[in-house]
């Protein structure tokens, strides 16, 4: 049985199941007694004492330097808060219910309050106040915490959720993965996971799914693709050990270019970015060096749901990927809908030719107030960091000023509403033909562009990029694709534009040189193709690329092509 | 009365870290310290209520504080809201 979750910390592990159960039980809702009312006071005040002594031990295991450490702190000094016991008291006092309904309450305004915060970074705070609280109410009913330091053999851990004190005492050595039922890419536990470099996965809700899992069972995390996988098969470990492997090996190789800097030897620079397709994605980016995301595909925000996600959940999401990326740069596409993309939900009409079709943009603006949600919901995450923002399939002039006349609209309601937003830069794909013939109308209005190499291919050969017959003869490198590839860069090196190919070329360690010598300014790709295309980059010269660029350029056949890329 | 009015810079906000340190700071005066934002109050030394200010890059913060040692309370709440992250 297999379950899915996010990955938030790279890895495979295998180990004994070991569930940590933090749900406190059912509230005690009696209204008090008189008479009771200060011995409740006291059971409120005693918990309180229980778990500030907890936490202080937990904290004592780790150096005062530390996050985590600082973490500790904040929860002990929240517990030690006049304001809050008083607040807990007081309803003890005058509304004369049991301790447990006093903390229940008390932490659930606040995470209230603290979740209403507009900013997700301070809003999602509120989750580690209702930790706390939890917390709070399974000492007060007695429910001691399992002893975590008795952990003796490997062991996955399977938690609604860890506190960082939890972290404190945790026996790392033992643990070799982590399974949550819920959480957010920024969580603490996610955060700390990552930097104890245990695999980890979010919001793997294997309990409902009604998979029963025991304690000490034998349990495999795949923390690749993200899966949690209960009862593995031989087959299954030993494919997992295998792919373990090969990751170890991977990361090792990666870290001897990581952190060069993305230039070839006679320095000249090249951006190399991620391209990301779902949230698990994101962790990687950090192990492979890439320089923020070139291509973020927001489609995956339409899989497994039967709703578009509406503004606050895409701009959490949005806020999320920038957060993980600690300041880099984050280039989104708006949903690019249509073609050999079919989202379920969405009931679209049987298209003849659907490649020919309504796809990315053309369907965004049939849909303008899909697009301006997705467009407010990105505005808005740009007050929190830097975001550039682009659209699939513009062909024409005529699509642009549309979606700038809907950019504005997002604008003038978000203004409306009094809504911090921030600024973005736009680019386009350029995956036509008739978008390189038609950019110089085009370039004024941008700041970046991103050639799409499949699209491009597909449809500057008429050739269907998904159909075995033909996907040899008719690759992208051949003469015509070139040929436009290097009209695009041309353009914009005229109006100063960066230019950036997001395509599966890019991917390839043995065209970066053909690329990098036609002037591209940036690639984005697979994060597992980067550093291979990084060592490529730093072994070669600029001027060597150059000339192998003119001379392909002068080639009129695909073989002659293939020849040269191969013998350069 | 001393007053000082700042603006946050950290990207992240004063979040859980900073705002600890800050409370901590806090209440090694004698005097209340107030932490003013969009209309709201809390005592800067109490996490629980500072955390509702919704402390984050770009709004404006007044510290207010009376008494013995005002002037300086007042001094470093502002300078940590300043340059914590």
């Amino acid at each position: 049985m297999q379950v899915n979750g996010i990955v938030v910390s790279t890895g495979i592990a295998l180990g004994k199941a070991l569930k940590l159960t933090t749900q406190p039980q059912n509230l005690d809702l009696r209204l008090l007694p008189v008479s009771s009312i200060e011995s409740e006071a006291n059971h409120l005040h005693q918990a309180i004492q229980k778990l500030i002594t907890y936490l202080t031990n937990c904290q004592s295991k780790v150096s005062p330097d530390c996050d985590n450490f600082q973490l500790i702190d904040a929860d002990i000094l929240l517990l030690q808060d006049d304001e809050l016991i008083d607040e807990m008291l007081s309803h003890i006092r005058q509304y004369r219910v049991t301790a447990g309904v006093a903390i229940d309450r008390v932490f659930t305004e606040q995470a209230q309050a603290l979740e209403n915060i507009d900013d997700p970074y301070l809003a999602n705070r509120g989750k580690d106040i209702r930790v706390l609280g939890k917390r709070l109410i399974t000492t007060l009913q007695g429910n001691s915490q399992l002893d975590l330091t008795q952990i003796t053999q490997d062991t996955i851990l399977l938690a609604d959720e860890l506190t960082p004190a939890d972290f404190a005492i945790l026996p790392l050595n033992y643990i070799k993965g982590i399974v949550l039922e819920s959480g957010g890419l920024t969580s603490h536990t996610a955060i700390l996971a990552r930097s104890a470099r245990i695999p980890a996965l979010l919001n793997c809700q294997w309990r409902a799914k009604k998979i029963k899992i025991s304690n000490g069972q034998n349990l495999a995390l795949n923390s690749i693709d993200g899966q949690l996988i209960t009862a593995p098969t031989e087959q299954q470990l030993t494919q997992l050990k295998q792919q373990q492997s090969e990751y170890l090996a991977h990361l090792e190789a990666l870290q001897a270019y990581k952190n060069l800097p993305s230039e070839t030897l006679d320095g000249h620079k090249i951006t190399l970015r991620a391209n990301v397709g779902n949230l698990n994605e994101i962790s990687s980016l950090m192990e492979v060096g890439a320089d923020g995301i070139g291509l973020f595909r927001t489609e995956f925000l339409l899989i497994n749901t039967d709703t578009i996600p509406n503004e606050e959940q895409q701009y959490q999401i949005y806020c999320d990927a920038l957060h993980s990326l600690n300041g880099q740069q984050l280039t989104i596409r708006t949903f690019d809908i249509g073609a050999d993309k079919d989202i379920p939900f969405l009931n679209q009409a049987l298209e003849e030719n659907p490649a020919l079709g309504v796809r990315g943009i053309r369907y965004s603006l049939l849909h303008p107030k899909m697009f301006i949600q997705q467009i407010k919901a990105i505005l808005r995450a740009a007050a929190h960091g830097n975001i550039r923002l682009m659209f699939p399939m513009i062909c024409q002039l005529e699509e642009l000023n549309q979606v700038f006349k809907l950019i504005d609209q997002a604008k003038t309601q978000l203004q409306q509403g009094n809504i911090v937003f921030g600024i973005v830069e736009y680019g386009i794909v350029v995956e036509t033909p008739a978008a390189v013939l038609n950019l110089s109308s085009m370039l004024a209005q941008l700041d970046f562009v991103s050639i799409g190499s499949n699209d491009l291919t597909q449809y500057t050969l008429a050739a269907d990029r998904t159909n075995p017959q033909l996907v040899s003869d008719y690759p992208p490198l051949s003469p015509a694709v070139i040929k436009l590839i290097s009209m695009t860069i041309e353009q914009c090196k005229l109006l100063d534009v960066k230019v950036c190919l997001c395509g599966e070329l890019g991917g390839n360690n043995k065209v970066l040189p053909l690329l990098v010598g036609m002037g591209i300014d940036e690639l984005s790709l697979n994060p597992s193709n980067l550093l291979a295309v990084k060592a490529r980059l730093v072994k070669g010269n600029y001027r060597a690329f150059c000339q192998h660029a003119d001379q392909i350029k002068s080639l009129s056949t695909i073989d002659s092509i293939d020849q040269a890329i191969n013998q350069f | 009365m001393y007053k000082k009015t700042v603006t946050i810079t950290a990207p992240h906000g004063i979040h859980t870290r900073p705002a600890a340190l800050l409370v901590k700071e806090a209440k090694s005066f004698d005097c209340d310290v107030i932490v003013e934002c969009n209309g709201k109050q809390a005592s800067a030394k109490s996490l629980f209520k500072l955390q509702t200010l919704g402390l984050y890059q770009g709004v404006e913060v007044t510290v207010i504080s009376e008494g013995e040692q005002a002037q300086q309370a007042v001094e470093k709440v502002a300078e940590l809201l300043i340059t914590l992250s």
